[in-house]
């Protein structure tokens, strides 16, 4: 589904990604940990080119998104993206923030559209904020609603940058709740994220990225119970 | 006493009675908010576009020919006497027209496009980039963004400086009598000359234009307070 081909990335002088190779199968669930300004933001963003990665390949399916013929626009509406701090579109209510982009993008007419969120709110437990605006809700139902964003866009893979960093404790529950139910859904997911024990449940594969490269690469039961690297080790003794 | 304050009558009515005279200050308000209004939309509609040219990038983040061109606009505006600007569109630029509100018009409007272009590039910046990212990675193009996630936001950013730059406005077309325009200022100063008294004229002048500034300005402080309520809704 996606593939990657020693990705670097270089912000001025430094060398944040330094040459990541991997490849995400049809609906896999991946999940990348690893210390803080280890490159994981940056990783995910350069997968839709939201940062321009300084050299490598990275291909969905058979389109290669790094190439400069290529239409990111339509490749990014069919990569959808959850941010750490939701990014709901302030001036327009919940609706209309499900429904502008496959309205805008000519993909479904308006009433379509509208048909479409409401069966995603409602699989949220949200149909009733459907008239509300963003600065209305709490944190959570802000991510569930951005979740539900990127779905109406009907994409083949989902990409989640620490979805529940922002969020109060008692509402981490309410969204990996949803994101687990997406997995089970078969949804090709890549999932950035401090939530271990989300990791050790939904996760195919767990990716241990440090000083800009996957350090550690395994199955959640191999890389939590018998982690290689001393890094991981260390790591994983301080989040567990 | 009574002398005194037959005095002020009869130059209280020398100044605004005789000869119908209210009227000329009434027609001259008249000039200078149609002047002012004419300047205001051509000044926001210059600025949204000159912003918009000034915050363009090229495909690796430089400066493209378009921004470098507004913002040698910008500076040239800000660097320069309002009243210059005025005489070289005159007696320079549209030397041919006779309409001199549409001369003035235009020349106010092109002065307040380079302050109003400033305050939407402010607006526009003060918008989360997370919302541009937000808008570019369900695959809407970066105009498309613009307009229906930046744009609407960056504009209620504005409002309230942008209405206080057309109350500005409204001050500083009391140049326009210099090509000849017979505006609120104008109107006071050919009275004080032809009375040969300056105190109720100028002072008439200035209370008029500090009544229509002060309604003007607590209009916007309502806006204001709206606009604030509307960010907790
Ligand atoms: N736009 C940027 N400009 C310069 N440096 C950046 C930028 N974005 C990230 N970095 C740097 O790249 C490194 C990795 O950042 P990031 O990918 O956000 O890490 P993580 O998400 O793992 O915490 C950090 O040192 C960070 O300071
Ligand atoms: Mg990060």
């Amino acid at each position: 589904m996606i593939t990657v081909k020693d990705l670097k990335k270089n912000f001025e002088d430094t060398e944040v990604l330094k040459g990541i190779s991997y490849e995400v199968g049809k609906g896999e669930k991946i999940v990348v940990v690893g210390p803080s300004g280890s490159g994981k933001s940056t990783f995910l963003r350069c997968l839709t080119l939201l940062e321009m990665p300084t050299s490598g390949k990275i291909f969905l399916e058979d389109q290669e998104i790094t190439d400069p013929k290529t239409d990111i626009n339509k490749i990014r509406q069919q990569m959808g993206m959850v941010f750490q701090h939701f990014n709901l579109f302030n001036n327009l209510t919940i609706m209309d923030n499900i429904t502008l982009a496959p309205v805008k993008l000519g993909l479904m007419k308006k009433e379509e559209a509208k048909e479409n969120a409401l069966q995603l709110l409602n699989r949220v437990n949200l149909p009733e904020k459907a008239d509300s605006y963003p600065a209305q809700l709490s944190g959570g139902q802000k991510q569930r609603i951005a979740i539900v964003r990127s779905l109406a866009m009907n994409p083949k893979v989902m990409l989640f940058d620490e979805p529940t960093s922002a969020l109060d404790p008692e509402m981490v529950g309410e969204v990996l709740a949803v994101m687990k139910e997406l997995a089970e859904s078969g949804m090709t997911m890549i999932v950035v994220t401090h939530e271990m024990a989300f990791a050790k449940e939904v996760a195919n594969k767990v990716l241990f990225v440090d000083q800009g490269i996957i350090m550690e690469e395994n199955t959640p039961e191999e890389f939590f119970d018998h982690p290689k690297s001393p890094r991981l080790q260390d790591f994983l003794s301080r989040v567990l | 006493m009574t002398e005194w304050w037959a005095d002020v009558v009869a130059k209280f009515v020398a100044a605004f009675i005789t000869k119908d005279r209210w009227r000329l200050y009434l027609n001259g308000l008249g000039l200078t908010m149609e002047i002012a209004f004419f300047a205001g939309i051509i000044g926001i509609i210059l600025g949204i576009i000159i912003a918009l040219c000034r915050l363009s990038r090229s495909r690796n983040g430089g400066k493209t020919f378009l921004s470098v061109i507004a913002g040698i606009y910008i500076d040239v505006i800000r660097g320069t006497p309002s009243v210059l600007q005025l005489l070289i569109m005159w007696f320079i630029i549209m030397k041919n027209t006779t309409n001199s509100v549409l001369v003035a018009s235009l020349a106010f409007g092109i002065n307040s496009g380079a302050y109003v272009a400033e305050i939407f590039r402010a607006g526009i910046l003060a918008v989360d980039p997370g919302q541009t990212e937000a808008g570019r990675s369900v695959g809407l193009s970066k105009s498309q963004t613009m307009l229906y996630i930046v744009l609407p936001q960056a504009i209620k950013n504005a409002l309230p400086p942008i209405c206080n730059e057309f109350i500005t406005l409204i001050k500083e077309t009391a140049i326009v009598g210099y090509v000849g325009l017979s505006d609120l200022t104008r109107v006071a100063n050919q009275i004080t000359s032809r009375t040969y008294e300056a105190f109720m004229p100028l002072i008439g002048a200035a209370v008029i234009y500090f009544v229509v500034i002060k309604i003007l300005t607590m209009l916007l402080g309502i806006l204001e307070r709206r606009l604030r309520k509307s960010d907790n809704r």
